[in-house]
């Protein structure tokens, strides 16, 4: 089951302001896998997602989901595959949270009862029934994350791509969300700052400094002291599980 | 969608009794009989009054009502692509360009030319002109166009035509800094039906285009990246949406000055009742826009009869009560 490459990045290069954010970066996910990317403030984690969902042009470099070119793509097969979590805020004005979570689901062939089945599903999930109605704009920074991961469960893409998914969330729905998405066998890229989340979810990771590619593997192959005070300068490791983090490396 | 189905509806009753009421009421004391006679063509009806009713008040109820849609629809798609609840028609400079080219032509062209061209192909001209320098200015290559760019280039673009318009009017003749001043306020009076024709077809094809990318639009709400995110051409539609604005807008100041406020107050009013989907919130601005432009109106006719007020004076204080009660229930999202 996950032998054909979901995500293939080779070579990936993109200036920002003149200053390289993604240098010469390749990556390959296996369908079905749960793949994080790490790395300290400005590893380029979010550049790289940003040009896996067409917002950032690469200067060089192919990206492919499924084999396919991304300027390839229809929005209405992109829509069917491909779901995005990103770091952005839109005025919202005037929407409801359900509101939201449809919208997400635009040029999907459903009937309106598997349409709504899904809103109802997905709500339910995030703990947004009873908020369904609430104006987007005026909720919470946690609650509109929540919707927005709502809107991708309802879509139920073939592939997710999630910029620090956990961002807001209590520990409880860091838990429920993430485990959701997990059980649905789905190929994830996403990024984490909370790296013993990262190592409870991903079936491998890559680490990430100043653009370029460092290591990938399983959480126990990357999450190691000497990876750790390569990447992050810190004292640490992961140990059944947890990360450990004896100190700074200053 | 079925509450806002019956609130278009509503809306929409409630906009045909007030173009009839446009068309009824104004300074002519007629009886109810010959009105009725008048409008319906009747061959008995007085002919000065068939003329006032067909010539001057119909021609003038249905361009007010043509630029309420128009500045309302415009208002609507700025607030969505520019993801700011400030934005309006003008905010690319349009009114500025507008005003500027407008009062330059009263105050300075040689009236044969004014009068060849007309003062509102002049203004129009004008409009277009700054909406290309901001575009101009806010266009760059590879990006989508970011909104706070947009705003501040519309910002420095309206500034220099302001200024341009404060010089002209203030080395202008008295007598006809009069005229370009009441031009500035908005005016519909001196309509005619020849005037109604072209901002009819631009509304009903900005119409058919919006409603088409009701479900873009929508994404849009979300903020770009998540927009493209959902596979959405944010520069492609930012751009088409852009242009679309100018032609409503551009049109609009044309036929009827500069009339500040519906494009910025009729789409928030639009959204309280009938919400931020586009499928729903376009036809019901639209009505809305048409709505409140036709009743002020008729207020500036009636008001102050024989004499008559420009819109743009009864427009800002009709329009401030719901801006600030709107103000009030969504600081809180800013």
């Amino acid at each position: 089951m996950r032998s054909d490459p979901m995500i293939e990045i080779e070579n990936l290069s993109i200036k920002l302001g003149g200053l390289p954010r993604v240098d010469d970066f390749s990556l390959s996910v296996p369908e079905g896998a749960f793949h994080g990317l790490l790395g300290p403030n400005g590893a380029g984690k979010t550049t790289v997602l940003r040009a896996l969902y067409r917002a950032q042009k690469p200067d060089s470099g192919v990206v492919r989901i499924s084999g396919k070119p991304l300027s390839a793509w229809s929005q209405a097969e992109w829509m069917r595959t491909v779901g995005a979590l990103v770091q952005d805020g839109g005025s919202l004005q005037g929407l409801t949270i359900r509101d939201v979570v449809e919208i997400g689901m635009m040029n999907l062939p459903l009937s309106a009862d598997e349409r709504d089945a899904r809103i109802a599903e997905a709500l339910q999930i995030a703990g947004l029934t009873e908020m369904a109605q609430a104006e987007a704009a005026l909720v919470s920074g946690g609650e509109r994350q929540k919707t927005h991961i709502a809107q991708i469960l309802a879509r139920a893409p073939e592939v997710y791509i999630l910029d620090e998914p956990s961002n807001h969330l209590d520990l409880c729905y860091q838990i429920l969300l993430l485990d959701e998405i997990k059980r649905r066998g789905k190929t994830v890229i996403a990024t984490f700052h909370d790296l013993t989340l990262a190592a409870r979810y991903c079936d491998t990771m890559t680490l990430m400094r100043g653009g370029r590619h460092i290591v990938s593997g399983t959480p126990e192959d990357v999450l190691t002291q000497d990876n750790m005070a390569e990447v992050f300068r810190v004292k640490g490791q992961l140990e059944n599980g947890m990360m450990r983090i004896v100190s700074a490396i200053s | 969608m079925r509450r806002q189905f019956n609130l278009t509806i509503l809306a929409t009753i409630i906009l045909v009794a007030a173009t009839l009421a446009g068309v009824f009421f104004g300074t002519a004391d007629v009886t109810w009989a010959d009105r009725w006679a008048a409008l319906t063509g009747a061959p008995d009806a007085p002919r000065t009054l068939s003329l006032i009713l067909w010539e001057w008040r119909m021609p003038r109820v249905l361009v007010v009502a043509i630029v309420g849609a128009s500045l309302a629809l415009a208002g609507v798609m700025m607030q969505t692509v520019l993801h700011n609840p400030l934005a309006d028609p003008y905010l690319m400079g349009l009114s500025s360009g507008a005003s500027a080219a407008a009062v330059g032509a009263i105050l300075w062209l040689p009236s044969w030319v004014a009068s060849t061209l007309g003062v509102p192909l002049i203004a129009f001209l004008g409009a277009v002109g700054a909406f290309v320098l901001t575009l101009g200015l806010s266009y760059r290559r590879g990006t989508m166009m970011s909104p706070l760019v947009v705003i501040l280039a519309g910002v420095a673009v309206s500034l220099m035509f302001q200024s341009l318009t404060a010089f002209f009017l203030y080395v202008g003749d008295p007598h006809a800094t009069r005229t370009a001043l009441g031009w500035l306020m908005g005016t519909a009076a001196g309509a005619t039906w020849s005037e109604l024709w072209l901002p009819l077809g631009a509304l009903c094809g900005v119409t058919v285009f919006a409603l088409s990318r009701a479900q873009n639009l929508d994404a849009l709400l979300l903020g770009d990246e998540r927009a493209t995110a959902l596979g959405v051409p944010v520069r492609g539609l930012r751009v088409v949406v852009f242009c679309a604005v100018a032609l409503l807008a551009g049109l609009s100041v044309a036929v009827v000055g500069i009339v500040g406020f519906v494009g910025l107050i009729v789409p928030h009013m639009a959204r309280l009742l009938v919400g931020g989907r586009h499928l729903a919130l376009i036809p019901f601005s639209l009505i809305l826009g048409a709505l409140v432009l036709v009743v002020v109106d008729l207020m500036c006719r009636v008001m102050l009869a024989p004499e008559e007020m420009p819109l743009g004076v009864l427009l800002a204080i009709f329009a401030a009560p719901p801006f600030i009660l709107i103000l009030r229930r969504v600081r809180h999202a800013f």
